[in-house]
């Protein structure tokens, strides 16, 4: 039992090997990467009640904090990855084209170890979304990876509630692979995307245009009738919700074209569009994306991997950057989560973006796009503590993230991590053969 | 008209059940015996009268009189207790296959009539009473059974049965007890994710109070206002949502516990939660949301548990050592709660449990209880059932030595009144080893229909390595281990660029090898046959 306890250690990692802090830490001697503020190249960060209380050199902490000392490391505001799907059971809804009635928030599973993959890229904040199968998607959320916490202590309440749009060949293909006798969905084209949207978005306002009149009617009293409520539909409540300025569009799309489409809609309807996924033809339309005051969040790399990214670039994020778009580089994926430094750092070598530049594409841009620029995004006084600390520096090729820290807890401390494994591996030695598909 | 028929069923099996039971069974006076049924006191030499079906009188030995038409048991050294109530099962159903998802033209002709699942299911109709599965369950010291439907989100609703014969007529306590819920995902249509089930539900409960909003509205004042269009499904919600009758939710993890008590919350439904094999890891949210529990002694962990994504070795660990504590730690917390065997197949794998939940910390006395008592209580039966009480029914088992005792033997049991004698288990054989090694033509029976595929084994000892080989791809067999006759392996496949975990568990019959394939929010079945070996 007491060999099993170890083996279970490593599982909860946390549990055992971390002292929670209580929110109360400080971090010496570290190279300070603020983003905003430039670079302390020796300095402290003291941490109280999970909030950035004091930066700067010689910090003497009150009694009882426990205190890292980082010499020799850098630290960086924690990573946040604007569009992501892990923590969830579950990412599409596909038995119905238009699905703005589900949520993500229903289907949370805090278990994911993904979450600790992330953590161990030094990831602190994801927005998880809802697939892109269909037009309109569900509702998503933003959730602080505090692994070993339950799904509801990870929800980042602050965040701007979001739904998902989808354009172009997902939508279009999601049901490519029929059976004999089944029938392809509606919509086939791009033409038919736009088209359902717009038809849905007629609904919402006929849909609002009951309720008030209903509203209206039960608050003048003179009908001498019976008056009974509209149905409640929560597909159109979702929509409703998005017109009424409560949810904020994020938008997955790929080509220009259907891009200016989609934002003609916005202003026809009076939503409002946060951001566009991937979008690779961005560069085409970045007076019109800065005019309009909407973030992108792309991948680095994948340009050109399908055929609506055939017109991708490698310099895109960057020449966005420089011409004023808010850009943010996402993983949509629970591996290449745990390395988007990397692509940061790639930002500088394809299109010279400045360091500083390139740490905003993980840190402080997703965090304006997500609405939590205010409370996350850059080392400041009063900010949360979501920090990650790296042996190199971030940008570096050679570079690993050593600890994560979210509010002044360590989520992440990777010696800690190596010992129980190795200790775990001793009670429970790897199978012979190690799997995967091949 | 089907509730209505449903409600005539009900009190004409009621009348029926108690003019037949008058002439059910002899009388039986059992003298001797030590009797055990909390929450009362234990009567170390006791006597109970059984006649008509009932407990006539129950007491200490000598201050009860035999009656002359008695037989008498004599059970110097043996103990009664109250026969065991199991509140969650799927006895006497058919698994029923899967429908595949070709398009009508293209299906064999005669396809079996199969009932549309929903809310208006009643489970009694699908009965199919087996003699061995009631021997198994009298043989652990089960009397008493509630029957779930197992397929959809609304799966029908549930019946209490007394395990008395074969006559399903005679079996019935009370029907139908509940409506059931599931966190699954339809097929082939809305909803196929979890997120979709969760809103499905949301809006038939929304458009359920809708419906009958109209319609008492109507009612009431049919002037100036259009009549509300008949729908059946809403018809039979409308006593769950509106009226409150209780609602029974499965819940596979600890998020399904969670999702359940937000929807009864935001209802106001009267829900009991089922499943909850992970409860424990939520029992701050059990505590605050004041909900009945049937706990199942199923410690598979669910798949999307931690204990479930990190190896075979880890699960196995996790189902042998973690999830049998589940009980005992919600104990410790201070809930109360039956146990169940929801998704245990077999009745010895059912006792085996409960011996594992005592060793892990459980109080026998609570298993008891979770087992008696309590599902009587919350199912709200206990004024006639649960306990070894005069006038209530003659459910008891005579048990030499402890009940959950490995050792403990039953050896008759009383149901209704009536007596079944229990053989003696024979002396359990070593477990024989198999080899898998081979070629296996493998048949799953998955959400997209039937797939072909084959499967390569190598054995060494208890390890299992090998692929498995189909039209979509090959996968490595990870994890793989044979246990007596449990095959267990993991594969992961990329699929519409997702990797998806399928965790493979099977049983192994010399040629044939049947199980369940797990894979993130469902499950399939399978089944593999030997390639014979051409020399």
């Amino acid at each position: 039992m007491k060999r099993f306890t170890f083996f279970i250690s490593f599982l909860f990692i946390f549990c055992t090997s971390i002292l929670w802090s209580g929110g109360n830490l400080l971090l010496k001697n570290g190279t300070i990467l603020t983003v905003t503020k430039g670079v302390i190249a020796r300095g402290d960060i003291l941490i109280i009640d999970g909030l950035i209380k004091q930066i700067g050199e010689n910090i003497t902490p009150p009694s009882g904090v426990r205190i890292i000392d980082i010499t020799g490391k850098y630290v960086i505001p924690g990573i946040i990855d604007s569009h992501t799907h892990i923590a969830l059971d579950g990412t599409n809804e596909t038995g119905k084209v238009i699905t703005s009635e589900v949520r993500m928030r229903d289907v949370l599973n805090a278990d994911d170890t993904s979450i600790f993959t992330a953590l161990s890229g030094g990831v602190t904040t994801v927005h998880t979304l809802h697939g892109s199968a269909n037009p309109i998607g569900g509702q998503n959320i933003t959730l602080k990876l505090k692994w070993g916490k339950k799904a509801e202590e990870m929800i980042f309440h602050e965040a701007w509630p979001t739904l998902k749009f989808a354009l172009g060949e997902n939508v279009t293909q999601a049901n490519r692979q029929l059976s004999p006798g089944e029938e392809r969905r509606y919509p086939a084209s791009r033409m038919g995307v736009v088209a359902i949207i717009r038809r849905e978005l007629e609904r919402a306002k006929n849909y609002m245009a009951q309720w008030d009149r209903y509203n209206e009617l039960k608050r003048m009293k003179i009908l001498n009738r019976p008056l009974l409520a509209p149905r409640k539909d929560l597909q159109l409540e979702a929509l409703a919700d998005l017109l009424r300025g409560k949810l904020v569009a994020r938008c997955h799309s790929y080509r220009a074209d259907e891009t200016i489409e989609f934002i003609e809609l916005s202003h026809e309807f009076g939503f409002r569009i946060a951001c566009f996924e991937h979008i690779p033809e961005a560069y085409k339309i970045t007076k019109e994306l800065v005019a309009e005051r909407i973030g992108i969040s792309v991948f680095m790399d994948s340009w050109a991997y399908k055929m609506e990214a055939a017109e991708g670039i490698a310099t895109m994020p960057a020449y966005c950057t420089q011409q004023g778009v808010l850009v943010s580089l996402n993983s949509d994926s629970n591996e290449r989560i745990r390395r988007l430094f990397n692509d940061a750092a790639k930002a500088i070598k394809y299109g010279g973006l400045s360091e500083d530049e390139a740490l905003k594409l993980i840190t402080l841009n997703p965090a304006i796009q997500l609405g939590v620029d205010k409370w996350v995004g850059s080392i400041e006084v009063g900010k949360h503590a979501d920090l990650a600390v790296f042996n190199e520096h971030p940008l570096s090729a050679y570079t690993r993230c050593d600890l994560t820290i979210i509010e002044g807890e360590v989520y992440f401390d990777r010696e800690a991590y190596l010992k129980e494994r190795e200790a775990a591996q001793k009670v429970n030695p790897k199978p012979k053969t190690t799997g995967g598909n091949q | 008209m089907k509730i209505k028929k449903a409600c005539f069923l009900i009190i004409f099996l009621l009348v029926f059940f108690i003019v037949t039971l008058a002439s059910t069974g002899p009388t039986y006076a059992i003298v001797n015996c030590r009797i055990i049924s909390p929450p009362l006191p234990i009567i170390e030499k006791g006597i109970i009268i059984i006649r008509d079906g009932l407990i006539e009188a129950v007491g200490v030995q000598g201050k009860i009189q035999i009656p002359d038409d008695a037989e008498v048991i004599e059970a110097e050294g043996l103990t009664a207790y109250p026969g065991l109530i199991n509140a969650h099962t799927n006895l006497f159903l058919e698994a029923v296959p899967e429908p595949t998802q070709q398009p009508a033209a293209s299906q064999a002709q005669a396809q079996p009539e199969r009932r549309p699942v929903g809310p208006n299911l009643l489970v009694i109709d699908q009965l199919k009473p087996r003699k061995t599965d009631l021997d198994s369950f009298h043989k652990i010291g089960v009397t008493t059974v509630l029957v779930a439907p197992q397929r959809g989100i609304f799966a029908g609703q549930s019946v209490l049965l007394n395990l008395n014969g074969e006559k399903i007529e005679e079996m019935v306590i009370k029907n139908p007890v509940a409506l059931h819920v599931q966190f699954i995902t339809e097929r082939g249509g809305y909803p196929n994710s979890l997120m979709g089930t969760m809103a499905y539900l949301r809006q038939s409960f929304l458009d359920t109070a809708h419906y009958v909003e109209h319609l008492i509205m109507w009612k009431k004042t049919p002037r100036f206002l259009s009549r509300p269009i008949y729908n059946a499904f809403f018809e039979t919600l409308g006593p769950f949502v509106v009226e409150k009758k209780p609602i029974i939710f499965t819940c596979n993890n600890q998020e399904d516990l969670k999702r359940a008590i937000r929807l009864t919350q935001e209802f106001k439904l009267q829900a009991i939660l089922s499943g909850a094999n992970e409860a424990w890891r939520v029992s701050e949210e059990l505590k605050a949301a004041r909900l009945p529990l049937f706990v199942s002694l199923n410690f598979r962990p669910p798949s999307t548990s931690l204990y479930a994504n990190q190896g075979e070795a880890a699960r196995r660990r996790a189902e042998q050592e973690i999830y049998p504590a589940n009980p005992a730690e919600l104990h410790k917390s201070g809930l109360t709660f039956a146990l169940t065997s929801l998704g245990i197949n077999d009745a010895s794998t059912f006792q085996k449990n409960i011996q594992l939940a005592i060793k892990a910390g459980l109080p026998p006395e609570i298993a008891l209880k979770a087992l008696t008592v309590y599902p009587a209580q919350i199912l709200g039966l206990d004024s006639f059932l649960g306990t070894i009480e005069a006038g209530k029914i003659a459910n008891i088992v005579l048990c030499r030595g402890e009940l959950f005792d490995p050792k403990g033997q039953v050896e008759k049991v009383w149901v209704d009144g009536r007596l079944f004698k229990i053989e003696k288990t024979p002396e359990a054989k070593a477990p024989t080893a198999f080899s898998v090694a081979g070629s296996w033509k493998v048949t799953v029976t998955s959400p997209l229909g039937e797939m072909e595929m084959t499967m390569e084994l190598e054995q060494e000892g208890s390890l299992v390595r090998g692929t498995l080989i189909s039209s979509y791809g090959r996968w490595e067999i990870r994890d793989g281990l044979l246990s007596g006759q449990e095959l267990s392996f993991n594969i992961s496949l990329t699929m519409m660029g997702q990797q998806i975990e399928a965790s493979f568990q099977g049983r192994v019959d010399k040629e044939i090898i049947e199980g369940t394939i797990q894979i993130p929010g469902g499950t399939a079945n399978f089944q593999a046959t030997r390639i014979p070996r051409a020399d």
